[in-house]
């Protein structure tokens, strides 16, 4: 480090919570110009330290310090107003409002006249806000009409109206920005970062260890509430980062190779020349007993509705779809459901669970009429059923009362899991299963998927990576455009790598 | 962290949970002291006779709550019911009990019907279905309140009679909490309107009949609003197309003070009795301190404001529609 003083700094910052220490004398330095990663495992601590960073809580202890300066945060706005702006996980742009209303969105005030907003002045500082990201974006346009990379970067002009405010002290933390894009888009974000360091300080929240490598000039690990890493990127690779985070290294057998199983002889699932409207067309396939099967394919490619189709949620219009044989269409997920296909959705806190009711209420949910008798249901039996499942698949909860709202992300996928292995489902859609779990979560997941399919479910796969869907995966459909444009068969040790597949995605 | 709020939520969900019953008791006990003649049996089982007209609607709507709806009708459909009553006791006899209990869930059907197969806000389905059946109940009526004769009062000795010194609606009143609450707590409708009310997208996913479960529990308001208008028109010995007017904000109020959520998921019969319980004692409250009768739906429209702002956590729900 150098004598220069940084753009932001967090000393000694303490935060409690009744039973839990959640930040430990943290201590973070970020200077002018400089991409600052964080990292850490669900709880490590990382959540609570962005809250404090953007005045959400206050610490107990401790002090931010702006360019030296001693500073609070009453809230968000304050926060604001001192220099911290956030782009969000999940976007917080208003889609049925225009970029140039979104960008100033709280701040028309200084377009306003005798309580007139004068629209032109307005759109042309917007304008000149989405130059400096330089994403090509008609500030009049409604912000439902932008691809979600473009949404990103609007989020990121927003933020920079800082600048008109804050001067030159101003920091941008990213909480995971790149988990709803694309490779190709994630490129373009970057790019714009590294552009804009002239102009501000970044925080980089994701869990996505390659990417911070990728962006961050250095590196913060946080472990249980406390920063026990501090390094430069150039020292670090994912092993280590790893290594830090969960106090063990990424073995070779991640995806849990070694247990990938042959798949059995019988069809479970099959479509011929499926088509949906523009989403895709002639999809041609066969699912066996057994068997994960990867869908891979940039947004846009056809493969989240052919999800849905299976789901129940959107019914293809021409072609076959045979499950055990018998041609079917999916016209609501009851009908999915009765023939035997369980959907673990991405919105898992939406569709995924009932958050405001019990573990064992959303394990039983898919299949009350198993232990109803005479219309009454036998809840003897079900806090039986609901503490085997909490027990084989270990999850982690007080008890089978407790509401699922108050679960980590990882034992509510277990929940959905348990909900759907309970309902005797022998097709598991997993639409992006890992998604905003920690690694431990996420190994545990895979075990899931190995053991469930070794027993004779077949799975259909989407996820965020690349790397998670060839990993998993017995075979694999690559989509674009609506249709499928490559298989290949990914038996352990005979893995196609990432870019065998992207020629085949773009 | 999720352990803070959990523990946080944990002593104020106890709170809310224990609080109406609270409030029962002090508001009894208060008015107790104030009027000793209160705490006379007499007086509790009158006041639990007047109590279960109101229940009973309370008890409809609760369904219709639960799974994040509301039933608007229910007032309506109560002096309706009152009417169909008193115009085909004389020749149906008992029969005239079943075709008004009938017809509620008919229209209770209908309402569900526009609600779920046409997408329309539950709100504005209810309140038409309540403007069609109070114009019907006054056509039919042809605008007057029809007086029940001794020979038709002889079909009603199950509302207005009374068994080992308890009166019968109470019993009526006790039979309808049963089957209210076995339905509710030990049914899948009941599961399943509680998980549309708490989280309809992971309901519809997970392979509920998300339409069904609702077009039944209208069915169900609509039916017992129907049942509350019978034993009404027992009671009162007439029917009139207004004959529950301003039965809609106390039942509303009732399941809400009882601590079920406006929004849904949460919530059971139990605490609707408590609800209606604690409406009853204040309407008696209200009578000893010499409040004026039309002045009493100022109270209950405060006591619903406040307790909807006391059941709900706010904090998490920024924004209200």
């Amino acid at each position: 480090m150098t004598a220069e003083i940084p753009t932001l700094s967090l000393v000694d910052v303490d935060k409690r919570f009744p039973g839990v220490h959640a930040l430990k004398r943290v201590s973070i330095n970020i200077m002018r110009g400089e991409v600052v990663g964080l990292i850490g495992e669900n709880g490590a601590g990382k959540s609570t330290l962005m809250k404090i960073l953007s005045g959400v809580y206050q610490p107990d202890a401790g002090e931010i310090r702006i360019a030296g300066q001693a500073a609070t945060f009453d809230d968000a706005a304050d926060a604001n107003r001192k220099g911290i702006g956030m782009v969000f996980q999940e976007q917080s742009l208003l889609t049925n409002m225009t970029v140039g209303e979104n960008i100033y969105l709280g701040n028309e005030a200084q377009f306003t006249r005798f309580g007139i907003v004068d629209w032109g002045r307005l759109y042309a500082a917007a304008e000149r806000q989405l130059a400096k990201v330089q994403v090509d974006v008609d500030p009049r346009a409604r912000a439902d009409t932008l691809s979600f990379a473009s949404r990103q970067m609007v989020e990121l002009a927003k933020a920079l109206t800082l600048e008109e405010h804050a001067g030159d002290h101003f920091v941008i933390l990213l909480d995971e920005p790149t988990s709803v894009l694309e490779r190709a888009e994630i490129d373009i974000l970057f790019e714009r970062v590294r552009a804009l360091k002239s102009r501000a300080s970044f925080i980089f929240v994701s869990h996505r260890l390659d990417e911070v490598l990728e962006l961050a000039d250095r590196i913060y690990v946080m472990k249980d509430g406390a920063v026990v890493a501090d390094l430069n990127s150039s020292e670090a690779d994912t092993t280590k980062l790893h290594h830090l985070m969960v106090g063990r290294s990424l073995q070779a057998e991640y995806y849990r190779e070694p247990l990938q199983r042959p798949y059995r002889e019988n069809v479970v699932l099959e479509t011929e020349n499926l088509s949906l409207g523009h989403a895709y067309k002639n999809v041609t396939f066969q699912l066996h007993a057994g068997e994960i099967l990867g869908i891979a394919g940039v947004i846009g490619s056809g493969r989240e509705e052919l999800t849905r189709t299976l789901a129940g949620f959107a019914p293809h219009d021409s072609g076959l779809l045979r499950i055990d044989g018998q041609s079917v269409r999916l016209t609501t997920p009851a009908k999915a459901v009765d023939l035997g296909l369980g959907y673990v959705p991405r919105e898992r806190r939406v569709e995924g669970l009932v958050l405001f009711l019990p573990v064992a209420a959303n394990i039983t949910l898919a299949d009350l009429a198993t232990f109803t008798r005479n219309g009454l249901i036998n809840s003897r039996e079900e806090r039986r059923i609901a503490e085997g499942w909490v027990e084989r698949l270990r999850i982690k909860t007080p008890t089978i009362n407790t509401l699922c709202l108050n679960l980590s992300g990882g034992n509510q996928q277990k929940v959905v899991l348990a909900k759907w292995l309970q309902a005797k489902a022998r097709i598991l859609i997993l639409d992006h299963p890992t998604r905003g779990l920690d690694v431990g979560a996420k190994e545990e997941v895979y075990d899931l998927a190995r053991a469930v399919t070794s027993e004779g479910l077949a799975v259909i796969l989407t996820s965020d990576t690349l790397e998670e869907t060839i990993g998993l995966s017995h075979r694999l459909l690559v989509m674009r455009d609506g249709e499928i444009t490559h298989r290949t068969d990914a038996a352990p040790g005979h893995k196609p790598s990432q870019i065998d597949l992207i020629g085949h995605m773009v | 962290m999720p352990m803070n709020s959990s523990l946080k939520r944990l002593n104020i969900d106890r709170l809310r949970h224990w609080l109406p019953l609270a409030t029962l008791i002090i508001l009894v006990t208060v008015v107790g002291v104030m009027e000793p003649v209160f705490l006379q049996p007499s007086t509790l089982l009158q006041l639990a006779s007047d109590t279960a007209v109101l229940f009973i609607l309370a008890t409809g709507v609760t369904f219709v709550i639960m799974l994040g709806g509301i039933d608007l009708s229910l007032q309506s459909m109560a002096s309706f019911s009152s009417v169909i009553v008193a115009l085909t006791i004389a020749q149906l006899g008992y029969v005239s009990f079943g075709l008004a209990v009938g017809t509620g869930i008919l229209a209770g059907f209908l309402s569900g019907i526009a609600h779920v197969k046409l997408k329309i806000p539950s709100f504005i389905a209810t309140l038409a279905m309540g403007g069609v059946l109070f114009s019907a109940a006054l056509v039919a009526s042809k605008e007057r309140s029809i007086t029940l004769g001794d020979a038709e009062r002889s079909y009603q000795t199950w509302v207005t009679g009374s068994h080992f010194g308890i009166p019968n609606v109470i019993i009526v009143g006790l039979i309808v909490l049963i089957v209210a609450h076995v339905l509710q707590a030990h049914t899948r409708f009941g599961r399943y309107s509680a998980a549309i009310g708490a989280g309809e997208p992971a309901a519809y996913a997970s392979g509920v009949k998300v339409d069904r479960q609702k077009i039944f529990a209208y069915m169900l308001s609509a039916g017992f609003a129907a049942l509350a208008g019978v034993i009404l028109a027992g009671r009162l010995s007439s029917g009139s197309p207004t004959l529950a007017a301003e039965m809609l904000l106390p039942s509303i109020a009732a399941v809400v003070v009882g601590g079920t959520a406006i929004t849904g998921g949460v919530g059971s019969i139990w605490r609707t009795l408590v609800g209606s319980l604690i409406i009853s004692v204040v309407r008696i409250g209200m009578t000893f301190l010499s409040v004026n009768i039309f002045a009493q739906n100022i109270v209950f429209g405060s006591v619903l404001v406040l307790a909807v702002a006391v059941t709900i956590d706010r904090s998490k729900i920024p924004i209200v529609k």
